[in-house]
């Protein structure tokens, strides 16, 4: 991928501009070959992205994460 | 003794020898508790904090976020109250009526300032909405309700923080919500009280915490419903104004839809329900959204195969064109030469039914119009003809009255007449009328005729004249 999107929400953006496109017509064969790759991109990186949340629910709890970190501080510290 | 004591407090640098007195510190004290229950009596508003009690009395600090004044009630005046001890638990809301006091000391005893009150009882909705108003109004002045709204809520962010309390229906209402939209990031919970004086203090103490670690893009805080006085907490103002300056985005769910905590004014959304608060903090339906990104990559990949494919076709197509040109040429010449055809048949045969059509037409005039015209003659002539049958009757009847009166006008003169009366003619012999004297004398004889016959006669003498 060329640029990586800013975020998903830019992503689905770009890809329904992408699709609307397409399905004008309009788009000439160099264009429309462009936009296809892009739209593939565009579409990995979603699926990347909601795979991400797609293996269930991780639930952590804060007084956890913080022991954790002060743990590892209190390690980096002592020689 | 008023105006000394506030002049010594503002005018440090005024201290010294020049000032009045010195005065005897017992009776300055006495004087000082004049001065403080003289002021007016009024109603006070606060969470009740450190209650204890003596034999006579009980004491305990009234609070608020701004500040704090230490209390006194007779142990007589708080039994009217008729409370219970457990009501006036820390971090119950009370309203208490008096005024301040000053107790200068004794020998022994140390002297203390406190707030008398003389009557107390638990706050009720109305005060602590007057109170909710009052706060609101401030925060909203200084803008703190737009801060929240005007940060970016990701669409789908990887992991939230929320807090509420360890036990409660809510936490399990939230992770069912966010189970259903298919999300299974990370949620990391900073768990504290959510009903008591150090609710609102852990509160904000677990929304900083979340607020600092970068993987986190949304924070719900939440819990289920319960009286304005339950849901305290999340009125208190130093809880609020934290939310309103955190970078992250803060979704309230505090109490049900009616409930209207101040929480909820400077979060980023407000919602009603645990539930609604998993739907706002992740906003992406991520079951929806998969089907609709295999639909996008479905058109894609039809797009990108059609774009070449349909080209191809086009291709073709022109590469036939110029035969299937000329063919299409050829079929519209003749097309055109039948048409013309056919139309210059169709004209003669018009043409010639039109002739026949005129010359009927005209005939049939003219034949009309003969047979108009002698029709006319006909009876011009039968006219003409009664008129002189007319006219000849006509003619005859005057003749034969014409006749008529001539006959009437000769028999009256008929001489035969005239003998029927009794006269009587002289004739000659011959016949012929003897009309004077003069020929009858000369005739000698005459013929006398009467009307019934005649006889003959001589005349004699000469004619005698008459006179």
């Amino acid at each position: 991928m060329s640029d990586s999107p800013e975020s998903y929400e830019a992503a689905v953006e770009r890809l329904e501009e992408i699709i609307d496109r397409l399905d004008s017509g309009q788009a000439g064969l160099r264009e429309t070959l462009d936009l296809c790759r892009e739209g593939r991109e565009l579409v990995q990186y979603c699926a990347a992205e909601l795979d991400e949340v797609g293996e269930g629910l991780k639930e952590l709890r804060l007084d956890d994460l913080a022991a954790r970190l002060d743990a590892s501080g209190a390690g980096a510290e002592t020689p | 003794m008023g105006e000394t004591v506030e002049e010594s407090r503002l005018s440090p640098r005024s201290a010294g020898p020049g000032l009045p007195g010195p005065f005897a510190v017992g009776r300055y004290a006495r004087k000082l508790q004049e001065e403080m229950r003289k002021r007016a009596r009024v109603q006070l508003i606060g969470e009740v904090t450190g209650m204890g009690r003596s034999k006579v009395q009980a004491y305990f600090e009234l609070r608020d976020s701004e500040g704090a004044i230490p209390c006194a009630i007779w142990l007589n005046d708080l039994e009217k109250a008729g409370l219970s001890e457990s009501s006036l638990r820390d971090g119950a809301e009370v309203v208490i009526s008096g005024g301040p006091d000053y107790y200068p000391g004794g020998g022994q005893a140390s002297p203390s300032f406190s707030f008398r009150a003389t009557s107390i009882r638990l706050a009720g909705e109305g005060d602590l909405i007057a109170r909710l108003e009052a706060l609101r109004k401030q925060l909203r002045a200084e803008g703190l309700f737009e801060l929240q709204k005007q940060l970016h809520r990701p669409r789908l962010p990887k992991a939230i923080g929320v807090v509420t309390a360890e036990t409660g229906a809510a936490r399990h209402d939230l992770v069912a919500g966010l189970e259903r939209r298919g999300w299974g990031g990370s949620v990391i919970w900073g768990f504290a009280p959510v009903q008591d004086r150090h609710a609102a203090p852990a509160i904000g103490r677990a929304l900083q915490d979340l607020a600092a670690r970068p993987e986190v893009e949304a924070i719900v805080v939440t819990r289920g419903g319960g009286s304005l006085a339950d849901l305290w907490a999340f009125c208190d103002e130093t809880l609020c104004r934290t939310v309103a300056m955190l970078r992250v985005p803060v979704v309230s769910a505090v109490g049900h839809e009616r409930d209207k905590t101040l929480i909820d004014d400077v979060a980023a959304v407000a919602c009603s329900t645990p539930t609604h608060a998993a739907e706002a903090a992740v906003p992406l339906d991520c079951i929806a959204a998969r089907e609709s990104l295999e639909r996008c990559a479905l058109a894609l990949r039809r797009a990108g195969e059609g774009a070449i494919g349909t080209r191809s076709r086009h291709l073709g197509a022109l590469a036939r064109g110029p035969a299937r040109a000329l063919q299409r040429e050829r079929s519209t010449l003749n097309q055109k030469i039948r048409e013309i055809r056919a139309a210059s048949e169709r004209g003669l045969a018009e043409r010639a039914a039109s002739q026949r059509r005129i010359g009927t037409v005209v005939l049939e005039r003219a034949r009309r119009r003969g047979v108009e015209r002698a029709a006319t003659a006909l009876e011009q002539e039968r006219s003409r003809s009664e008129a002189i049958e007319r006219s000849a009757q006509r003619s005859l009847q005057r003749r034969r009255e014409a006749l008529k009166k001539a006959a009437v006008a000769l028999r009256a003169h008929d001489p035969e007449r005239t003998l029927e009366r009794g006269f009587a003619l002289a004739e000659t012999a011959a016949g012929e009328p003897v009309t004077s004297a003069e020929a009858a004398a000369a005739a000698a004889e005459v013929k006398l005729r009467f009307a019934d016959g005649h006889v003959r006669a001589r005349t004699e003498g000469e004619v005698e004249r008459e006179r």
